[in-house]
């Protein structure tokens, strides 16, 4: 038997080794329709929470999150993260402030909605919209940029006036695709927060700071480093853990020699 | 068959025309509403308000907004079931949803 062979034959035999030891590890059966479950429930009922208390959450909460962050499965175990967690008022209103300037000067730039209909700024601003949305699809999707123009006019806040933003940094030299690691590294702090009873949001608007050179040196966001993502946490206000409905998506389902599509 | 066509991939729909960029109008009970305003403020889109005199408040859906992005983070936050969003947003073009179903809550199989 060759080498790879005998690698072949070891992952097929591995439920006969366990029988053969007399140690068959028990299968958990699951009923249809059972209820949720503690952990399907905190995913069922998280929401991405914008309005918080202004009571600062404790450090210890915070190092929980971050300590199953850290358990989070990546690409050939890599790891690709490095968080920096924010707590001081005056750091995250420096932050707010870069990010709003570089909305205004995107919403100026591109946001043709807010000049009039048939204005030569609207028909400048409106072309060179076009052009950029070719060429950056996601950045100007017509959610988000309806997003940039209200932080422009001081209608949203960028980190929602959090007690606490976790920052998430990526090491670009990951494994594969790092991007991945950082999204399911931060689903599994988000969860957590949500378990603790903390709401917490996803804030993509953070990445303006990688533009400034000043706020990379003082957050770390220098090679091979960069700001990915950032979470906001803090305590909620009111209560908004009532299920709610969503889309469904389609399905495929390749089974018996057939396909079938679900929702 | 491609799902959608190069024609279809190349329109990019304008941002402020209602037609290309439907977005959801959220469904509001008024007899269930109490205008708590719980929902004005949690809205990530800006859309809602609360108008009438004190006592008889309500939620609405602001005239002059576009936005809301079907999260019902005001369904959520209503004590009283009284506000949500039925169906996601769609555009023209580019963006047109794919592989999209009903709304549902979360169901236990």
């Amino acid at each position: 038997m060759t080498e790879s062979n005998a690698a072949v034959a070891r992952f097929e035999d591995a439920e006969e080794v366990e029988r053969s030891l007399g140690r068959v590890a028990r299968i958990s059966e699951v009923p249809e329709g059972a209820d949720w479950n503690a952990v399907e429930q905190v995913m069922l009922q998280r929401r991405s929470i914008r309005r918080y208390k202004r009571r600062q959450v404790p450090a210890h909460l915070i190092r929980r999150m971050l300590e199953v962050g850290r358990y989070a499965p990546s690409q050939g175990n890599c790891q690709p993260w490095k968080f920096v967690v924010v707590r001081d008022a005056d750091v995250i209103q420096g932050m707010e402030d870069y990010c709003v300037a570089a909305c205004q000067k995107l919403s100026r730039g591109l946001d043709y909605t807010t000049h009039p209909v048939g204005s030569w700024r609207h028909r400048i601003t409106r072309a060179k919209a076009r052009l950029f949305n070719r060429l950056q699809p996601n950045m100007l999707h017509p959610v988000p940029m309806t997003v940039v123009t209200a932080i422009a006019e001081g209608r949203f806040a960028v980190f929602h006036r959090a007690p606490t933003v976790i920052l998430l940094l990526m090491d670009t030299r990951g494994i594969g695709s790092p991007e991945i690691d950082i999204g399911i590294c931060g689903t599994n702090i988000v969860l957590a927060a949500q378990s603790l009873g903390l709401g917490t949001c996803w804030v993509g608007f953070s990445k303006f700071l990688n533009q400034s050179r000043e706020w990379c040196a003082r957050l770390g966001m220098e090679h091979p480093f960069e700001l990915t993502e950032a979470i906001t946490v803090g305590y909620p206000v009111g209560d908004p853990s009532h299920l709610i409905a969503r889309d469904t998506h389609e399905i495929a389902w390749l089974e018996g020699g057939k396909k079938e599509v679900l929702y | 068959m491609a799902l959608q066509s190069k024609r279809e991939r190349r329109h990019f729909p304008d941002w402020d025309n209602p037609q290309e960029c439907i977005f959801q109008r959220v469904a509001i009970d008024l007899e269930a509403c109490d205008g708590c305003k719980l929902c004005t403020l949690v809205c990530p889109a800006n859309v809602l308000e609360v108008y009438g005199e004190k006592g008889r408040k309500k939620a609405r859906v602001k005239a002059s907004q576009r936005g809301c992005i079907s999260c019902n983070n005001c369904r959520a936050i209503c004590e009283n079931g009284a506000i949500g969003a039925t169906q996601a947003n769609d555009f023209v073009g580019f963006y047109r949803q794919l592989g999209r179903g009903n709304f549902a809550m979360p169901r236990r199989f």
